[in-house]
C-alpha cells in the first residue's frame, strides 16, 4: 500500500514519512519540489532501509506533476501549501495546486489526509468560553483573512466539496501552531502578535497559544490516515498543558533571546487594529492592513481548541509540551548562533 | 464618464492594478479574467467585484470594456491585446509590451489603426523621482546627459524569486530573455528615455550566480552587465541578483550637475560642483550631501503625511495619465516611439546573451 506525502521535505512533511515508517508503511512516495532540501528525508532512508521511500521532483501547479505524483498511490497526506507571497501567489500555491491534485485523484485513490489548520475556522463569531471543536463552522468570510489562512479555508472547502460529492474519502487534519526542532521562522507565533523589526508587538497575552509539536501532529495526521474510524472526519490536533503566550514569551526570552516587548490586552489589541485598517483605508494602502479587527478577533481574542476527537483515535501526545518548548528554544538558540543542529 | 475597465490576468500583478483603479475613481471594474476560474473568483472575492470569467472573449462580448487591463504572464500579451483591439478596446499592457520588437510594433501599428490607446505599465516610468528628473533636465539644472548607470537588483530569495527557482517549467524560464526579460523593461526604459541614437551600440553579459539544481535543469542567467554606446551619450546598466542590499536606482550624469535617483527611498540628490576654492570646497561636499539627502527625507515624511507615499505612486500616476488621455482623446502618457525603443534594446539584449551564458558553480 503506497503512501504520498506531499510537502515531504517540509517541516512537518519530514515527521510525517518519519511516522509513516515508525507505524510500519513500507512504500512512501514524498512528492518535494526540485530545490528541496532532501536531507532530512535521506537520513531517514538510511534509518530504515527496509522501506522504499521514492521521491518525485515536482510542482503541484502543474496537472502533469500532479498526475505523476498520484500515480499507483492509495492514500495521500496533502501537506503542500504555499507559505510566503502575496494573496493571490499563495492561493496559486494552494489552492490551484490542490485542485489539480483532486483532478488527478479522481476515484482512484482510498483516503486522502488533508492537512489544514485551526486558523480556518470562524471565530471572530464565536465567543471565547466555548470550545472550538470540529463542529464549528469554516469561516464564512475567507476574503477577510491573511493571505495564509484565506488560502487555507478556500483549499478546505475546494476538498469538502469534492468530499460531499462522495468522489473523495476525505479525513481533515487541524493543527495547531506548529513548533519544534527545526521551526521555520523566528519562533514568535503570529497568533501571539507582531514581530516588528527586533521588537514584538503583543496582542492578548493571556490567551493560551494552541501548539502542536511537530512530532505529535505528524502522529496524528498518520493515524488519521490510517483508521477506519476516521472517514470523512476532521480533527483539531494541538497539544495539552499548553502555555499562555505570556509563559511561552517568558520562555522564550530565558532561553532564546531577549525581544523588547510592548504588551495588549485584547481590548486595545482592538482598538488598535481598528486604527490599522481605518488608516490603511483613508490612505488607500499606504500602510498594508498588518492588522484588522477581523483577524485580530479570529486570532487572538482567546479561543481554546477540543482535541478529544483525535484522541479518541487513539492518539496520544508524544512529546510533552514542557520538553517540547525546550527542543524548540534550543534549536532557536542554536539556530541564532548559526550553529542549528 | 465612468470608464469600463476589465482585466484579464488574476495574478499577483492584478492587485496593483485593481488597487489602483479603485482608488482613482474614475472607472469601473466590470469583469476580470483568467484562464483558471479559481483566481478570477479569489480576486473578485478579496476586492467585492463581480463578473468573472474564464473565457476572454465572453468577457469582451458581454462587458464590452473601454479598457482592458492585461496583467498575464509576457507570453500572452500580443495575442490578447490584439483581441482586445480587435473588439476596440483601449489596452494598458503590463511590461514587457510583448516578447520582441516586432510584435510590439505590431501592436502599436494596430492601436494607430483603431485609433485606440495602448501603453505599457512601466510602473518607474512615472516615480515621483522619475518625474522630478525629467523636470531638472527640462528646466537645464542638469545640462546634456553624458552619462546614465541604471541598477536593478532582484532577489532570487523571496516569494517570486524562490517559486522561479524551485520550478523548472516557470513561466519566467520560459521567456526568450528569461528572468531578465521579465524585468530588462525597469531597467532600460530609464536609459532610452535620455538617448538619442535610434541604434546605439550595445554590448551585454549575462551568467549564473546561483547553483544550479540539477545538472538537468537549464540554466536561469540572473547577473547581466549591459553597455550602451550613443553617439554623445553613454549608458550602463546592471542587473543583480546577488548584490545586497536590493537596490534600485540610476544615476544620471549631466554636464552641469549629477543627479541619483534611488526608487527604493524615492529620493533624488545633486552632486554639484562646489562654489568654494580648494580645500574649502572638498570640506563643504559631504555637508551638501547630506543635507540633500535631509531635504529629501523631510520630503518623503511630508508626502507620508499628506498619504501620497506608495509604493506604486508611479503605477498610479501612470494609469490616471492613460485614462485620461482616453477620455479626452489627448496623448498617451509614454509616447509609442518611447515604448518600441525600449523594446528594441530588450530585444538586442537578449539577442546577445542567448547562447553564450556563462555558468559559475
Amino acid at each position: 500500500m503506497k503512501s504520498l506525502v506531499t510537502g515531504a521535505s517540509g517541516f512537518l512533511g519530514r515527521a510525517v514519512v518519519e511516522r509513516l515508517l515508525a507505524h510500519g508503511a513500507r512504500e512512501i512516495r514524498c512528492f518535494v519540489r526540485p530545490s528541496s532540501d532532501l536531507t532530512g528525508l535521506e537520513e531517514l532512508r538510511w534509518r530504515y532501509p527496509q522501506a522504499q521511500v521514492e521521491y518525485v521532483a515536482g510542482n503541484l501547479t502543474s496537472p502533469e506533476d500532479a498526475q505523476r505524483a498520484v500515480e499507483g498511490v492509495e492514500t495521500i497526506y496533502h501537506l503542500a501549501a504555499g507559505m510566503k507571497g502575496l494573496p493571490a501567489s499563495l492561493f496559486f500555491d494552494t489552492v490551484v495546486a490542490s485542485m489539480h491534485l483532486l483532478d488527478a485523484i479522481q476515484d482512484r485513490v482510498r483516503r486522502v489526509v488533508l492537512v489544514s489548520s485551526v486558523g480556518v475556522y470562524g471565530t471572530s463569531y464565536v465567543d471565547t468560553e466555548e470550545l472550538i471543536d470540529e463542529n464549528t463552522q469554516l469561516d464564512p468570510h475567507p476574503e477577510k483573512r491573511n493571505a495564509y489562512f484565506h488560502a487555507k479555508i478556500w483549499q478546505e472547502r475546494l476538498f469538502q466539496e469534492q468530499a460531499d460529492k462522495g468522489k473523495l474519502n476525505l479525513v481533515t487534519v487541524r493543527p495547531g501552531v506548529l513548533y519544534g526542532k527545526g521551526t521555520p521562522g523566528v519562533g514568535l507565533p503570529s497568533r501571539m502578535g507582531l514581530v516588528i523589526g527586533n521588537f514584538l508587538l503583543m496582542l492578548g497575552g493571556k490567551n493560551v497559544v494552541p501548539l502542536s509539536h511537530v512530532v505529535n501532529c505528524a502522529e496524528a495526521t498518520v493515524i488519521a490516515g490510517l483508521s477506519p474510524d476516521a472517514a470523512g472526519k476532521s480533527f483539531n490536533v494541538v497539544d495539552d498543558d499548553l502555555p499562555t503566550a505570556k509563559e511561552y514569551l517568558r520562555g522564550y526570552k530565558k532561553q532564546v533571546k531577549r525581544i523588547p516587548t510592548v504588551k495588549l490586552a485584547y481590548p486595545m489589541a482592538m482598538m488598535l487594529s481598528q486604527m490599522v485598517e481605518k488608516y490603511h483605508r483613508r490612505t488607500h494602502g499606504q500602510i498594508p492592513a498588518v492588522l484588522t479587527p477581523y483577524e485580530t478577533s479570529a486570532m487572538c481574542k482567546g479561543h481554546r481548541f477540543d482535541n478529544r476527537n483525535i484522541k479518541k483515535l487513539g492518539w496520544k501526545q508524544i512529546v510533552p509540551t514542557n520538553e517540547a518548548m525546550r527542543e524548540t528554544f534550543a534549536y532557536l538558540k542554536a539556530s541564532q548562533n548559526g550553529h542549528p543542529s | 464618464m465612468t470608464l469600463r475597465v476589465a482585466i484579464v490576468g488574476c495574478g499577483k500583478t492584478a492587485d496593483m492594478h485593481v488597487s489602483g483603479i479603485q482608488r482613482l475613481g474614475m472607472a469601473e471594474i466590470v469583469g476580470v479574467c483568467d484562464t483558471e476560474p479559481l483566481m478570477a473568483r479569489q480576486l473578485a472575492a478579496r476586492y467585492q467585484l463581480e463578473n468573472t470569467y474564464s473565457d476572454f472573449g465572453q468577457l469582451l462580448d458581454i462587458q464590452r470594456p473601454d479598457i482592458v487591463h492585461i496583467a498575464t504572464p509576457p507570453q500572452w500579451h500580443y495575442s490578447l491585446a490584439m483581441q482586445a483591439l480587435d473588439s476596440c478596446c483601449h489596452v494598458l499592457v503590463e511590461k514587457p509590451l510583448a516578447l520582441d520588437y516586432g510584435e510590439a510594433r505590431q501592436l502599436v501599428e494596430e492601436a494607430e489603426k483603431r485609433g485606440r490607446k495602448l501603453t505599457v505599465g512601466y510602473s518607474y516610468y512615472f516615480d515621483p523621482v522619475a518625474r522630478m528628473l525629467r523636470n531638472l533636465v527640462a528646466q537645464g539644472v542638469m545640462g546634456e546627459p553624458v552619462h546614465l548607470e541604471s541598477f536593478f537588483g532582484y532577489n532570487l530569495q523571496g516569494a517570486f524569486g524562490t517559486s522561479i527557482m524551485a520550478d523548472g517549467n516557470h513561466w519566467v524560464r520560459k521567456l526568450p530573455g528569461k528572468l531578465f526579460q521579465n524585468l530588462l523593461d525597469h531597467l532600460l526604459n530609464e536609459i532610452t528615455e535620455f538617448l538619442t541614437d535610434e541604434e546605439p551600440l550595445v554590448q551585454a553579459h549575462s551568467w549564473q550566480g546561483a547553483p544550479r539544481l540539477s545538472e538537468h535543469q537549464p540554466e536561469l542567467p540572473d547577473e547581466l552587465r549591459v553597455t550602451v554606446i550613443g553617439e554623445r551619450t553613454s549608458a550602463f546598466a546592471v542587473f543583480s541578483s546577488h548584490a545586497r542590499p536590493v537596490q534600485h536606482y540610476l544615476k544620471f550624469y549631466g554636464t552641469k550637475n549629477t543627479a541619483h535617483l534611488d526608487f527604493d527611498c524615492s529620493t533624488i540628490t545633486l552632486d554639484r560642483q562646489s562654489k568654494l576654492p580648494g580645500v574649502l570646497g572638498r570640506l563643504e561636499g559631504p555637508f551638501t550631501q547630506s543635507w540633500e539627502h535631509m531635504r529629501q527625507g523631510g520630503k518623503n515624511v511630508f508626502r507620508f503625511l499628506k498619504s501620497d507615499y506608495h509604493f506604486f505612486t508611479g503605477f498610479n500616476y501612470l494609469l490616471q495619465r492613460f485614462y485620461e488621455s482616453v477620455q479626452n482623446d489627448s496623448a498617451v502618457p509614454i509616447s509609442y516611439r518611447e515604448m518600441l525603443r525600449t523594446s528594441a534594446l530588450v530585444d538586442e539584449v537578449v539577442r546577445q546573451v542567448r547562447g553564450r551564458e556563462r555558468v559559475v558553480a
